[in-house]
């Protein structure tokens, strides 16, 4: 059973391959070229240290902004087809599973046989699904250790929690796939079209991607930082500002200053201005970047769960079908 | 050998009824397949014989009734015994047929490959390095085929077997047939619209028409318990015995005739299989267009 599987996607497998080498040799290609240039450059220093301690150094220097110019877009093609890969593998894997064996009439084909539909449909998800999973993280992993090269003069200066370097590290990419794959297959068995099947996995798959990326802050827990001037800012590289705003002597959260009026201050010190009004200090509520592995974690459990509902809708769509 | 009392069938449908929505596709069908019988299933287009061999393979769950193959139930999934042909010869198109033929053992509990391969070298015999999907018609036929007898089935169900085949792939596709049904006694069900073809091979009939049984039976009683009468235009139909149908002429009036006794000022005989399928397939035609039908023949609506 595993073998006709195999052998049935057999073009799927040799193309997943393939994008494996490439990106693999491309990652460690582009990599070993990048730290010549960093090296060439003399900016060993500020890959370790960033930007913010150079300024007026080598690291605030012309080398930088050249170095930036050359390598930052590239970086961010390569982080944005990891992003990409996920729906690549619900539409191009997921959606045509079952929907081009229905159009094919082939189903029929496996169900006039003595193997039973549910180990068919388990058969054919397991032998597709790992390899295509397999290659989103092998990619992910060669892209990040790519990127990871340019330390602090690449995406990691923006810290762990933007969009894209998000949705390209821990176990995210993975999690992603293993939902677009599932919703894929599901929407081919359901509407039985490849090609409606693709459009609806691509569509459907934005959307739940969309919708998470609004909430995911909420998942994730938070620590409070609090600072005795009330204009001191928390460090961006600390973590996730979820909220903030500033506390009075009795430990009141105020957020929205529009009601003080602030012009009858006896001094023009901004800082003494707020004590004065009783807002004694800022705060900040942080998602630590020391736990952004957690956060992944909650999210993924989000796409994972949703996967196994895809696959329940599936096992009912390919039971129901004559 | 071949008993046909109606309690001794290898396949027993009673009261099976499938609906798709609203529409029923078969309705209270109630037949026998004697073990070792070829049975012809034939029926205008529409009449449910795919859905019917679908429900008898087990690919369909009956809404109402129950379906047994050597006295157990199929029901939602393919019965061991049975091997099913279908009218569009699903096969994987990409592989070569040595690669179909693996494919068959790999997805069957029961699989004989010496089986599969004597029916792949008759006739001409199909290349097994060839594409499944570059075969004639007529190979793609005996592939689909290979694959149903490999699964070493009691019952074999075949839907249009025959269609899209000239007549000498016809021909060989039923020989490899019958050949299966003398050396083991295999059951056969199949639907053709070839009578010329099912003449020969069947000694079974069940017509099928709007999702109903018919007719079912041994075609020689099926045949003896029919007359075909002829008179001349405006002798009165016989009383007794059941008007299948009546066609005209400008001189004369045939009729067929079931069950009673021969009726006086008509010649009467007994139909072939051939002209007795035509005979109730326009009879029903002429059910469900009863007008059109009227004022063509000038036939009152027949029974």
């Amino acid at each position: 059973m595993t073998w006709i599987v195999w052998r049935l996607q057999r073009p799927l497998f040799i193309t997943l391959a393939a994008g494996i080498v490439l990106a693999v040799g491309g990652a460690l290609l582009l990599r070993a070229v990048m730290t010549a240039d960093i090296a060439a450059a003399g900016l060993a220093d500020c890959v370790r240290e960033g930007l913010q301690r150079g300024v007026g150094g080598a690291c605030g220097s012309r080398q930088v902004m050249e170095f930036q110019n050359a390598w930052g877009n590239r970086m961010w093609v390569a982080q944005v087809l990891v992003l990409g890969l996920p729906v690549l593998v619900g539409v191009f894997v997921g959606a045509p599973l079952f929907a081009r064996e229905y159009e094919q009439g082939t189903h029929a084909l496996a169900f006039t046989q003595s193997v039973s539909r549910t180990r068919w449909m388990v058969t054919k998800f397991l032998v597709t699904v790992l390899p295509a999973l397999t290659a989103v993280v092998v990619i992910q992993l060669a892209v990040a250790h790519w990127v990871a090269a340019a330390g602090e003069l690449g995406p990691q200066q923006s810290g762990p929690f933007t969009a894209i370097s998000f949705g390209v590290a821990g176990v995210s990419p993975a999690a992603y796939a293993l939902c677009a794959y599932t919703l894929g297959m599901f929407v081919g068995a359901v509407s039985k079209r490849t090609l409606v099947g693709m459009s609806l996995a691509l569509g459907a798959f934005v959307v739940i991607r969309f919708v998470v990326d609004g909430f995911r802050e909420s998942l994730g827990t938070t620590t409070r930082v609090t600072f005795d001037d009330p204009f001191e800012r928390v460090d961006k590289s600390a973590g996730l500002t979820v909220d903030g705003g500033w506390l009075t002597a009795d430990g009141k959260e105020v957020t929205d200053t529009s009601r003080y009026d602030f012009s009858d201050c006896a001094t023009k010190d901004s800082t003494t201005c707020y004590h004065e009004k009783g807002l004694v200090k800022s705060f900040y509520d942080i998602i630590p970047a020391d736990a952004v592995g957690a956060l992944h974690l909650a999210e993924a459990s989000i796409f994972v769960a949703l996967s196994a509902v895809f696959v329940a809708g599936t096992v009912w769509a390919v039971r129901r079908q004559v | 050998m071949n008993s046909t009392r109606p309690d001794d069938g290898l396949v027993r449908v009673r009261g099976v009824a499938k609906h798709f929505g609203r529409k029923a596709a078969v309705s209270d069908c109630t037949f026998t397949l004697p073990e070792g019988s070829v049975t012809a299933l034939v029926g205008p287009n529409g009449a449910g014989k795919s859905t019917l061999l679908s429900l008898v393979a087990g690919l369909v769950t009956p809404t109402r009734g129950e379906i047994t193959v050597h006295g157990t139930p199929v029901r939602g999934r393919m019965h061991p015994d049975v091997s099913f042909l279908i009218q569009r010869r699903p096969l994987y198109d990409r592989i070569t047929v040595r690669e179909m033929m693996r494919a068959g053992g790999a997805l069957n509990d029961r699989w004989s490959a010496e089986r599969a391969d004597e029916v792949l070298d008759l006739l001409a015999g199909v290349d097994r390095d060839a594409k499944v999907g570059a075969l004639s018609a007529g190979a793609r036929t005996q592939v689909s085929i290979a694959l149903a007898l490999g699964r070493m089935p009691k019952v074999l169900l075949l839907d249009e077997p025959l269609s899209d085949l000239d007549p000498l792939a016809r021909d060989e596709t039923l020989r490899i047939v019958m050949t299966d049904v003398a050396e083991r006694g295999t059951t056969v069900l199949l639907s053709s619209h070839l009578l010329t073809d099912l003449g020969d091979v069947c000694d079974h009939l069940l017509l099928l028409d709007e999702g109903r049984v018919q007719l079912t039976g041994e075609v020689d009683g099926i045949l003896a318990d029919h007359r075909v009468l002829v008179g001349p235009v405006g002798t009165a139909l016989p009383t007794e015995g059941a008007v299948v149908d009546v066609s005209h002429t400008s001189r004369q009036t045939t009729v067929l005739l079931r069950g009673g006794p021969e009726p006086e000022g008509w010649q009467a005989e007994h139909p072939d299989l051939v002209s007795l399928v035509m005979r109730y397939l326009r009879a029903s035609r002429a059910r469900r267009a009863p007008a059109r039908e009227r004022s063509r023949t000038g036939a009152p609506h027949p029974s």
